[in-house]
């Protein structure tokens, strides 16, 4: 699992996120660093960055040739949260959905992805009964050919997208899909699985080069 | 009106906290963290430091704050404090249950303790109710305004510990606004803000 390392988690150093820092899937899986260091890391190493929904976007759009010329050496982004701030290639702004019912926050798969595989949709809609948690909006209109994996009632929640750069962006609004494990649940598949699916993504577009 | 500043983390929930007008219209500047040991404070009469701020930042700005703080400035500190920055800062984490009001004979386990304070004029505890990250142990001389019913404290006035004053609450409404979850805490800040730009402190 050691060549997993080459995944570069940007800490946004927030007090939700302190537990990250020393839990053993993150420390076992991800390189952590502190967001502010990103101008200053070698990207030549990492395979993927990994956007975190508390990540300071202002700092991002600053770096943003940066974040594309890892895209076009074919890599990997993966970004939950709400964009604002135009740094992530071919992604609109984010726009919350309006929410009349709890049952405006329900989940739905489009297709079947590894990702989510074995995932109840009941059980991203709701956490300990409470819905609204796993995403509350969308980055619409998605870019054209995009891969559509979730929705939430009329509008994509989570796409991937390997057309608008050389490499390929995964897009979550919501909250850190990593943050899925140990609640008993089937979303505590999610971690892992996109994991794997990291991997395999490299293992494919290796494959076609 | 006081003139109050805010520290703008740049993270995509403060970024719509405070530039929603209704919010914005009390703000008389947004400070961006990486630039505030460079940006002059002492003109404003309130500094606003929300929740979820970056550690080492946060850690960087605690002299400049306090030295503020000191000379008869409002700090404002919004939601769970692990690191040590706040004057005699003594914080409890504890387990946040955000489903209480799921459960049969929902309490949310908060009481005003201050019901007097001005602050009250402009919210209802129901405004300051939606879930805790955990609580704060005030020092002797501090003025708890909402407590948990075994008297930790969710929100208090610290006039005692430096020259200035300090409102801290564990509660951290720029957070679930910005992210556009919790409708209360959207009454609170409909509340809150103006009570900070012109209520009695």
């Amino acid at each position: 699992m050691t060549q997993l390392r080459d995944i570069l988690y940007l800490d946004p150093g927030h007090a939700f996120g302190i537990q990250n820092r020393t839990n053993s899937f993150i420390q076992e899986n991800f390189t952590q660093i502190d967001q502010y260091m990103f101008d200053k890391v070698d990207l030549e190493p990492f395979k993927c960055i990994f956007f975190h929904d508390f990540i300071d976007q202002e700092y991002l759009y600053i770096h943003k040739e940066k974040i594309a010329s890892f895209l076009e050496e074919g890599k990997v982004v993966i970004f939950c949260g709400h964009l604002f701030k135009k740094w992530l290639p071919g992604c609109s702004l984010f726009t919350p959905k309006t929410i009349n019912s709890f049952t405006d926050y329900t989940i739905s798969k489009v297709i079947e992805h590894p990702i989510f595989e074995g995932v109840d949709t009941e059980d991203m809609t709701f956490n300990k009964g409470v819905a609204g948690f796993f995403a509350r909006g969308t980055h619409s209109p998605v870019p054209s050919h995009a891969e559509v994996l979730l929705t939430l009632p009329g509008m994509p929640t989570t796409y991937i997208d390997r057309n608008t750069t050389k490499g390929t962006m995964l897009v979550h609004a919501g909250r850190d899909l990593f943050s899925h494990r140990m609640q008993n649940k089937s979303t505590d598949r999610i971690s892992t699985q996109l994991l794997q699916w990291v991997h395999d993504e490299l293992d494919s577009k290796r494959g076609e080069k | 009106m006081r003139k109050i500043a805010v520290i703008y983390s740049g993270n995509a929930s403060h970024y719509r906290t405070f530039n929603e007008p209704k919010y914005n219209q009390y703000l008389a500047e947004l400070i961006y963290f990486p630039n505030f040991l460079e940006t002059p404070i002492n003109h404003f009469d309130v500094l606003l430091v929300p929740s979820q701020m970056n550690e080492t930042l946060l850690l960087q700005a605690k002299e400049k704050i306090h030295a503020y703080a000191e000379q008869g400035g409002i700090v404002v500190a919004f939601g769970p404090q692990p690191w040590e920055w706040l004057p005699n800062q003594k914080w409890e984490e504890r387990e946040t249950n955000f489903w209480w009001w799921k459960e049969k004979g929902a309490k949310s386990g908060l009481v005003l303790a201050a019901p007097e304070n001005d602050l009250f004029n402009y919210i209802t505890l129901s405004d300051a109710t939606w879930h805790q990250h955990g609580v704060f142990w005030p020092i002797a001389g501090a003025k708890t305004l909402i407590a948990t019913e075994d008297g930790g404290s969710v929100m208090y006035l610290d006039k005692v510990s430096t020259g200035g004053t300090w409102i801290i609450t564990t509660l951290d409404p720029d957070y679930h606004f910005g992210s556009y979850f919790m409708p209360a805490t959207e009454r609170f800040l409909d509340g809150f803000l103006p009570w900070l730009a012109n209520g009695e402190i």
